[in-house]
């Protein structure tokens, strides 16, 4: 018997890509976020949000992926920036090709700000770099307070976690706390937002979490 | 879900790594897995199980070395007999 190491990722051909993905972005000076959650946390919502309070000349684009249909892709084109959708046909998450492929055609040196919204589901994206910047990862009071422990990669993984829907808190028994210090306990540094994508509230931490992300994007060194 | 897409690379990869030692045969292949990979374990193995079943690589011995809070997903090697 004979032993040969191999060492190498599962997903390499992944990584390769989203890592050239990742050095086109810095060149560009493009932000780039990945938003996961589960289905129906908010992630179009939060971007829908997110568009309405941007002028006319900021120059953001989509790309939302889904299973099946273009619904998100046309509730965000409404707000009249560039937005594709990715339909995965059965895929559970999105990965750096199917990105790839979407962006055929952008010119990203005309993009300050690139937002994906990923497939909705807890688990699978957090697998898949797509060459963003941050990844960052909704959780609606909804959905209980200890997903932070059940669903760990997710949070481990993002930069930044936005509480979503807290207009429903009087009508669930949802522990504020205790889903802070659940995503602490997996990721300490994690950054914490608290929004209601329709009442309003906390959208504008959002927007500046958002403005100072891509001011450090548009910075940083590796921008031609 | 994607434990699949994930089993069909890991067998890509031993098929390619089989093909570098004529004569010899894949015995056992060994995975390091992160807890927070997005894979769930008990579906790869079974994932890499249907994927083997009625092919040459039949019998394959799966070994996984789980990392908690870990993120690897890393074929890390392979067991060949001749
Ligand atoms: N009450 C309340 N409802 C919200 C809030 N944000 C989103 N919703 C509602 O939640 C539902 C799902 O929102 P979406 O934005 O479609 O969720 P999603 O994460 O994009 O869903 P998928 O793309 O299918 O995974 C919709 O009916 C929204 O109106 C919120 O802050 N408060
Ligand atoms: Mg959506």
């Amino acid at each position: 018997m004979e032993r040969v190491a191999i060492e190498r990722k599962v997903l390499s051909e992944n990584d390769r890509i989203a890592q050239a993905l990742r050095e086109q972005f810095a060149r560009c000076g493009t932000l780039v976020l990945n938003c996961i959650s589960s289905p129906g946390s908010g992630k179009t919502s939060l971007l829908e949000r997110t568009l309405q309070g941007f002028s006319p000349e900021t120059r953001v684009a989509v790309v939302t992926g889904d299973i099946q249909t273009d619904n998100d892709a046309r509730r965000l084109a409404r707000f009249g920036f560039p937005v594709r959708q990715i339909t995965t046909a059965g895929a559970c998450h999105l990965d750096a090709r199917m990105v790839e492929k979407s962006l055929d055609g952008w010119d990203l040196g005309r993009l300050d700000l690139l937002l994906i919204e990923n497939v909705g589901n807890l688990v699978c994206p957090t697998s898949y770099d797509l060459g963003e910047e941050s990844k960052i990862v909704i959780l609606s009071v909804t959905e209980g307070d200890d997903k932070p422990l059940k669903y760990p990669g997710a949070f481990a993984k993002s930069r930044l976690m936005v509480l979503n829907k807290i207009d429903l808190l009087p009508y669930v028994p949802f522990d504020m706390e205790a889903a802070r210090r659940n995503a602490r306990s997996i990721h300490p540094d994690i950054e914490i937002i608290e929004t209601s994508c329709t009442a309003g509230n906390g959208l504008d931490s959002w927007r500046q979490w958002i403005a100072e992300r891509m001011r450090l994007a548009a910075g940083s060194p590796s921008h031609a | 879900m994607h434990e699949m897409g994930i089993a069909s690379s890991v067998i890509e990869a031993v098929r390619v790594e089989v093909t570098r030692h004529p004569g010899a045969r894949a015995s056992k292949v060994g995975l390091r897995l992160g807890e927070w990979a997005g894979v769930d374990v008990e579906s790869l193995r079974f994932c890499l199980e249907v994927l083997v079943k009625g092919t040459e690589l039949e019998p394959l011995a799966l070994e996984i070395d789980f990392r908690p809070q870990g993120s690897e997903l890393d074929i890390a090697y392979l067991e060949l007999e001749d």
